[in-house]
């Protein structure tokens, strides 16, 4: 309630306290929206991962050790096991880049009823369970499996090819999950590329494939950036997809910890492996933006 | 307008010929058997209401839509066929259509590097395109640290620079706010006489295609409904969309005096004979072209009188608007420059006053239904 | 309050009283229930229609029954100081390299009788739960049935990649019963197996041995359902396992058999993670289970044998099944029984240095 008389006289503060009171409650109100995200934050990854590192350095008998990291050195398995991590990692973002950029672009061309049509056929996969379409595709691809039987049936090759239970079932199961994880930052990055683009490229004097070259493929490369990372990324960290279809053949860094887990319950070995791990995640990431800037000024010279 | 066929820049232009030029959209005709002859070197503009299939015709011309029947032709050559890079046609697109991921000189370079011009010619010839649209020295900039009236500008040095044909616009200016809007509609129009290239314009703007174009095609429901120079279709529309669309203008039925001439509120509006038709004809009221008869000395000969009642005057700026009564509930605009005070008579609502129309700047036009 | 989980939010006041009253119950006359872990599947129906439901009906003591079962997890529980698992079903070894990591409590033999179990099937810190063999197992139509003629017999058998041709499967990213047939398959007799073991060379001999034999392992299976699936699709002609997952295999038609002759005798057992809630009446309930009538029971469900000798004297079994359990007295003498003590202290090593061998 504001007196007349009151409001003659401080005209220039008038409300001023309660109008910044209210302005400061708002604040308040916003970042109060954030702290539930903020806490899971600091509760789900930053203490863990503190632990994690602090285990790490914690030998068998409780004092402060480099045992576990001096046996990484030791064996010649666990460089054995990064490599292999990393080459399966590299090789899946690879295949999904080839499979996932001419399906985003398809799927950019087409109006948007049948791209929301075809995008649920890329999605459906999300729907099944991981386990389920990782065995779906040791049936299909086994000795006796069903593309084996097809393929002998119709004499394509004479005895059972094999197709799983090594690096090649890996990666053919591990394509398949992650495809949708590199298809849909690509294809909404894709969709954002005005069709104006082609158009000004072509009417420059660029044949449809200088002008995919030149414009499309650079300004979809954020997206294709975005999905191949997300897709690295995701594939560093797997366990099931290449311990079923690689057959004990293909290890990786996952399948390693796992194995020191159960047989050990070293939880410091097993901390070791996975703080090396995400050092050199985040290497390799520092290495890619160095790169893809590196990239980004090379196109920017046109 | 000067017509800048006489500004012997010929050798650059060609002539556009576009007949019975068809295209549907399921059952919507977005061009309806379109036939237009564009002049070499003449700046024409495509004008009409959105969905009327100005942008259509364009996009064909350009190659990025197929139509589905016709011929277009760039001076002898059908170019129906020919896939959109092949074209050899500049065109500033709406969105302006800028590469983000390449400079200013990167982009206006581009159609030159395309075409193997030499590293030195490129840099030279993206200079001097520059220094045409006055942004010299900004070659290094990316996109997105221009102003929109800058970027319309490089999107113009891009599409001119490779020394096309013809040169298409779609709506190029219609992102700019409107005093740069109409100071870069006086550059287009230097630049297209400096360039003399045969231009393509589009746009649903009449002022802008009235102020830019040497000939205008106002287009409807995908079909010419007139071509001709701006003066002619302002003063001459061939029909009520025109009138309608162009200018502003009160439309009202015509009918025969005792004498036969076409009249209006019992005055005779014209001195021209035109033979009685089915559907009769129309009166197109002009605001600017009624003037206050007390103010004005009047000759009866030349002039219809009309007594009103002033329903409401507004102050604009340069001009004033009046909105009179002349009787039977039909309501007529005025419009005077406010140059001179007593240009408006100090009009007030309920006034009487009597409104003058030359008899020779009457528009007469064939009555339609109205839709 | 486990017990009053019945209560809703709606009736406050009910809650506390009753959770109050609960208390004071629980304090006097009833424990808390013990929580029994076991692994999912055929093996934790089998125990829980052969041991649980009646072990828990006779002696009163209440359980719950979870799955998933491992001693890692128990371990982090102990670890962490937050045990809710009172009896934890593990293998052998795992049960060894948790005691030595001081995961689990002593077991109490003034309460569990073991008078009658095979010497072996218990340590200070587990009691044996059921015998099962890691054996040999392969493809009857490629290489024949058990006993024939031509069959494979012995670990040389299984590594004569000559002699009988094909690929093969191993056991992946776990070291347990992955060396001795090795070594044996090398010429070592079985009792000075893990004499050998024990050294450095040792090792690295039974290693070599496999790495000879790698370019012939289609696969390295991770679980029992896995050696039976392979086994089943015929996947691999020749692969290591447990026995009872061949014997479901063949129920279900796959044309598999396998040896004892050579087979690494091993068992399950039940361990009590340090600190668990419910210490003593757990340890009753261990004593109660581990008794030979419900044991006896057990082979109805799954074929692997009794670790108390007396359930053979009381079980109902047939002849037959009776005589194809790893623990059968005509089988223990063919077989390596699984040396604890080796594992507790080479273990570590002997996974290093065949997960060296794997990733190579």
């Amino acid at each position: 309630m504001n007196r007349p008389d009151a409001a003659e006289g401080g005209n220039r503060d008038r409300n001023a306290g309660m109008l910044r009171a209210q302005e400061r409650r708002e604040e308040w109100g916003l970042l109060s929206l954030a702290a539930p995200a903020l806490l899971v934050i600091v509760l789900v990854i930053l203490i863990p991962v503190g632990w994690l590192f602090y285990l790490s350095f914690i030998g068998g008998d409780g004092q402060f050790s480099l045992e576990h990291y001096r046996k990484m050195v030791e064996y010649k398995s666990y460089a054995r096991t990064f490599a292999t991590t990393f080459e399966v990692s590299i090789l899946t973002t690879g295949i999904c880049i080839l499979l996932g950029y001419p399906l985003a672009y398809f799927l950019a061309l087409l109006p948007p009823r049948w791209a929301g049509i075809f995008m649920l056929a890329v999605l459906l996969p999300f729907w099944t369970s991981l386990l389920v379409r990782t065995y779906a595709w040791l049936v299909l691809l086994q000795r006796k499996g069903m593309l084996n039987e097809f393929a002998i049936h119709i004499g394509l090759w004479d005895s059972p090819v094999k197709l799983v239970h090594n690096m090649t079932g890996t990666l053919i199961g591990m394509a398949h999950i992650m495809l949708p994880f590199l298809v849909l930052p690509l294809y909404s990055a894709m969709k954002k590329i005005d069709r104006d683009m082609m158009h000004a490229a072509a009417n420059l004097g660029a044949s449809p494939a200088t002008a995919f070259r030149q414009v499309y493929l650079p300004l979809s490369l954020s997206g294709m950036v975005a999905g191949s990372l997300i897709v690295f990324i995701l594939c560093l960290g797997f366990y099931v997809t290449p311990a079923v279809l690689g057959g004990g053949r293909v290890i990786m860094v996952s399948t390693q910890i796992t194995a020191i887990l159960e047989n050990q319950f070293d939880w410091g070995a097993a901390s070791a492996l996975g703080v090396v791990l995400l050092v050199a995640t985040l290497l390799v990431l520092y290495i890619a933006a160095r790169f893809f800037k590196f990239d980004a000024a090379l196109f920017g010279k046109g | 307008m000067t017509n800048s066929e006489s500004n012997g820049a010929a050798s650059t232009a060609l002539p556009i010929h576009i007949q019975g030029l068809t295209k549907r959209y399921g059952k919507l005709h977005a061009l309806d058997a379109v036939d237009l002859d564009i002049r070499s070197g003449e700046f024409l503009t495509l004008l009409g209401p959105s969905g009327s299939g100005k942008t259509t015709l364009l996009m064909a011309i350009a190659g990025f839509n197929r139509p589905d029947a016709g011929s277009i032709r760039f001076g002898d050559e059908e170019v129906i066929l020919k896939p959109p890079h092949k074209r050899d046609v500049g065109m500033v697109f709406q969105s302006y259509a800028l590469f983000p991921h390449m400079s200013v000189a990167g982009n206006i370079a581009f159609p030159l590097k395309l075409r193997g011009v030499s590293e030195k010619e490129c840099a030279e010839r993206v200079n001097e395109a520059l220094e045409t649209v006055q942004l010299s020295g900004l070659g290094e900039r990316g996109i997105d640290q221009l102003s929109g009236g800058q970027r319309q500008r490089v999107a113009l040095a891009r599409a001119f620079v490779f020394r096309p044909r013809i040169l298409l616009m779609d709506e190029p200016l219609s992102a700019l706010d409107k005093k740069l809007r109409e100071r870069m509609q006086i550059e287009l129009k230097h630049l297209h006489r400096q360039l003399g290239v045969t231009t393509v314009y589009v746009t649903h703007d009449q002022r802008e295609a009235l102020t830019m174009s040497d000939r205008i095609a106002v287009i409807n429901h995908g079909r010419l409904a007139q071509v001709d120079t701006p003066e002619a279709i302002y003063n001459h529309p061939a029909n009520a969309f025109v009138a309608d669309f162009i200018g502003e203008s009160t439309m009202v039925p015509l009918s025969r005096d005792a004498s036969g001439s076409l009249s209006f509120a019992g005055q005779r509006i014209t001195d021209k004979a035109y033979e009685d038709t089915a559907e009769g004809w129309s009166l197109v009221v002009r605001p600017e072209r009624l003037f206050l008869a007390d103010t004005a000395g009047v000759d009866p000969e030349k002039t219809a009188v009309f007594d009103v009642t002033v329903r409401e005057s507004v102050f604009q700026g340069e001009t004033a608007f009046v909105l009179v009564d002349i009787g039977d509930d039909t309501e007529l605009a005025l419009r005077f420059g406010t140059g001179s005070a007593e240009a408006t008579g100090g009009l007030k609502p309920g006034d009487r006053a009597r409104v003058g129309l030359l008899r020779e700047d009457a528009i007469v036009i064939p009555r339609e239904r109205q839709p | 309050m486990k017990l009053h989980n019945e209560y809703s939010g709606g009736k406050l006041a009910h809650t506390i009283v009753g959770a109050a009253a609960a208390m004071l119950v629980s304090g006097v006359a009833h424990a808390d229930p013990v929580t029994v872990v076991s692994w999912g599947g055929s093996y934790g129906e089998a125990q829980d229609k052969a041991l649980f439901t009646d072990a828990s009906k006779n002696s009163g003591i209440e359980i719950i029954r979870e799955s998933g079962a491992s001693m890692s997890k128990a371990c982090l529980q102990v670890q962490s100081g937050a045990v809710t698992w009172d009896l934890v079903v593990t293998g052998s070894g795992g049960a060894a390299s948790a005691a030595a990591e001081g995961c689990l409590e002593k077991i109490d033999y003034s309460v569990v009788d073991v008078s009658d179990f095979y010497p072996n099937l218990y340590t200070d810190y587990c009691v044996g739960a059921d015998v099962f063999a890691t054996v040999m197992a392969w493809n009857t139509e490629k290489y024949g049935e058990p006993g024939t003629e031509g069959a494979p017999s012995t670990w040389a058998d299984f590594f004569d990649v000559e002699k009988f041709p094909g690929t093969r499967a191993y056991r992946a990213n776990n070291v347990d019963g992955a060396l001795e047939p090795a070594l044996m398959a090398d010429g070592v007799p079985p009792e000075q197996v893990y004499e050998v073991l024990s050294t450095r060379e040792g090792k690295e001999r039974a290693i070599a041995k496999i790495r000879e034999l790698k370019p012939h392992i289609a696969v390295f299976w991770e679980s029992g359902a896995m050696q039976a699936q392979l086994m089943k699709d015929a996947e691999v002609d020749m692969t290591t396992g447990w026995n009872g997952r061949f014997d479901n295999a063949k129920k279900d038609g796959a044309a598999v058999g396998y040896t004892f002759n050579q087979a690494m005798l091993d068992y399950d057992c039940f361990a009590m993670p340090k600190g668990a809630p419910n210490k003593d009446m757990a340890m009753k309930f261990l004593a109660e289970v581990s008794k030979p009538e419900y044991q006896a029971n057990l082979p109805f469900h799954i074929t692997y044998g009794p670790t108390n000798k007396k359930a053979y004297e009381v079980t109902t079994a047939p002849k037959e099944l009776i005589e194809a359990l790893p623990s059968h007295p005509n089988n223990v003498p063919l077989m390596l029984p699984i040396n604890l003590d080796w594992y507790a202290e080479h273990r570590a090593e002997a996974l290093e240095l065949y997960m060296e061998l794997l990733s190579e």
